[in-house]
């Protein structure tokens, strides 16, 4: 299968800030998850292949074409934007059929009806957007989105402000979407989100591409990632003494009653603490990993650290 | 004319039109208020005067309008809605500045109405204020022509409109011949002076070097409405949208 979107040694910069930086990838048809915590150049990446923005640097081709120069590639290519923006005054109908009329689509009216009825929007059509919750607006955007029946779609965020069910409708939908040969690159910050949308996973941070491969192995890797853990013990020099033998902890310092440790498997410190404890008789007061940002677990897949 | 209906229909919002509308009107009221004490052979100068001098108050009503017409799409990020769809860039800047000038045409023709009811107010009759339209509609054409590749290219564009209004065309186009010549006011205003003979003295000193006329106006105006359209166009090829 060929790549239907390829970016090759792509960079965008805003003035001194860079916010994708020589990005090389190519996406097939199917449902592609594009994961990074806030800030990593996703929305930019998609705004790029979109063509809403030039690169600065590199150059992009979708389904063969240079998306800036042939503006007949949109009734291939659609995006969902992040932004919560929409035409709050047109109802779900007017705003799905206008871009059924831009879009140049043949009856837009009864094609409207149709990506209504996909969306599970059809109840609410006749309301104004203005009113619409957060999730609805997303469908009234995918449903503008699917309007002119594209083969590549870029969604930025699209699960985001959707509640469980609606979540889990459009999860169903990108999938089948994928299913019929199209090409779907979906964002998302949360990576149990992208699990479920997608089997392939391309995750970036600071601008750059910082793993690319299934959602196991970029688990994996992030399983990986060493991990730190305060323990509160009666006494935190022999737990100290007993755990740095173990070959999975890294390094443990003792601040008055408190282990700060590190470990590259905190799954089995997990199991062994406990039973290092019961072993010497040394009571345990609390146990409390230090929660990390999604942001660190992908600055160390970038890099190392 | 899909996306000149929508970007058109977007801009008017009742607001924003009502309020403009009362700004292109400031030129009928001050003519309503003057003409009551003017003897009745100086009403047709004292109107081309009013209209000539406050009627800046229409550009700036023209500018608020024609620069939000890509400007609000692109700030409350509506933008990708309308750029990513299979239409040619240059279509995309003829329906813009289409839609821009339409918006400006309904606020002039309030503009216009309302000096046409103060003419009749004071007994001026009809004869004069009727052409005042040629200036109203070739204003509207010239400003949204200027504006809305504005708004849409350069940021704080009311602000450098409103820079452009007050200080080129009221200051500096006064005594500088070439920038005369290309005001959009003094444009649309030859074509005014061109089918109202019986200008008066301010409007024939707003007027300055730039020649009444109603050939060589619109020829002007043409030549605005391309430059500004191949400029849109350029933008929207050429530069990021968002």
């Amino acid at each position: 299968m060929t790549d239907t979107i390829t970016v090759t040694d792509l960079s965008k910069w805003f003035g001194l800030k860079v916010a994708v930086s020589e990005v090389t990838i190519g996406f097939k048809p199917g449902v592609t998850g594009l994961l990074g915590p806030n800030g990593a150049g996703k929305t930019t990446l998609l705004r790029v292949i979109a063509g809403l923005q030039r690169p600065s640097q590199g150059e992009v081709r979708v389904l063969g074409v240079d998306p800036r120069r042939d503006n007949d590639i949109y009734r291939k290519i659609s995006l969902v934007p992040e932004d919560e923006s929409i035409y709050d005054r047109l109802s779900g109908r007017r705003f799905v059929q206008l871009a059924a009329r831009l879009a140049k689509v043949d009856r837009p009216e009864e094609r409207a009806q149709q990506v209504l009825e996909t969306v599970g929007l059809v109840d609410a059509a006749d309301r104004a957007l203005g009113g619409f919750s957060k999730g609805m607006k997303q469908r009234a955007k995918v449903a503008a989105a699917l309007v002119s029946d594209p083969e590549v779609l870029l969604l930025d965020e699209p699960l985001n402000g959707a509640d469980p069910v609606q979540r889990a409708q459009l999860i169903s939908l990108f999938r089948r979407l994928g299913d019929d040969g199209r090409t779907l690159l979906v964002s998302s910050h949360v990576l149990t989100e992208v699990e479920r949308v997608s089997d392939r996973v391309v995750a970036m941070v600071d601008g750059r591409l910082a793993a690319v491969g299934d959602v196991a192995t970029i688990r994996a890797a992030m399983t990986d990632k060493p991990r730190r853990v305060y323990v509160d013990a009666d006494d935190p020099r022999r737990l100290a003494a007993a755990l740095i033998a173990r070959s999975g902890v890294l390094g443990v310092q003792i601040d008055r009653e408190t282990l700060h440790i590190e470990t590259s498997d905190a799954g089995d410190l997990a199991r062994a603490l406990p039973r290092l404890a019961r072993e010497s008789n040394i009571g345990l007061a609390k146990v409390e990993p230090v929660d990390e940002s999604l942001e660190s677990v992908f600055r160390y897949l970038v890099e190392g650290r | 004319m899909t996306l000149a209906r929508h970007l058109y229909m977007r801009i008017m919002r009742r607001g924003r039109v009502i309020g403009l509308i009362a700004l292109s009107s400031v030129p009928a009221l001050v003519f309503w208020l003057a003409g009551f004490d003017a003897p009745e052979e100086e009403l047709p100068a004292l109107f081309t005067d009013i209209i000539a001098s406050v009627g800046y108050s229409y550009a700036i009503a023209a500018l608020i309008l024609t620069t939000a017409t890509l400007r609000d799409e692109r700030d409350s990020g509506t933008l990708p809605y309308i750029y990513m769809r299979p239409i040619a860039r240059s279509m995309m800047a003829g329906q813009s500045i289409g839609a821009g000038a339409a918006a400006a045409l309904t606020i002039g023709l309030g503009g216009w109405l309302a000096t046409v009811l103060a003419a009749l107010a004071v007994g001026l009759g009809l004869d004069v204020p009727l052409p005042a339209l040629a200036l109203f509609v070739g204003a509207g054409i010239g400003y949204a022509a200027v504006f809305v590749p504005l708004g849409y290219m350069v940021p704080r564009s009311l602000l450098v409109g409103l820079g452009y209004i007050l200080v080129v065309e009221t200051i500096l186009a006064n005594v500088v011949t070439g920038l005369a010549q290309i005001s959009i006011w003094r444009i649309s205003l030859s074509i005014y002076a061109g089918l109202e003979p019986d200008f008066g003295e301010v409007a024939t000193a707003t007027l300055g070097p730039v020649t009444p006329g109603v050939g060589g106006g619109i020829l002007k105006l043409v030549a605005v409405v391309v430059v500004g359209w191949a400029a849109l166009t350029w933008a929207l090829r050429n530069r990021d949208a968002l």
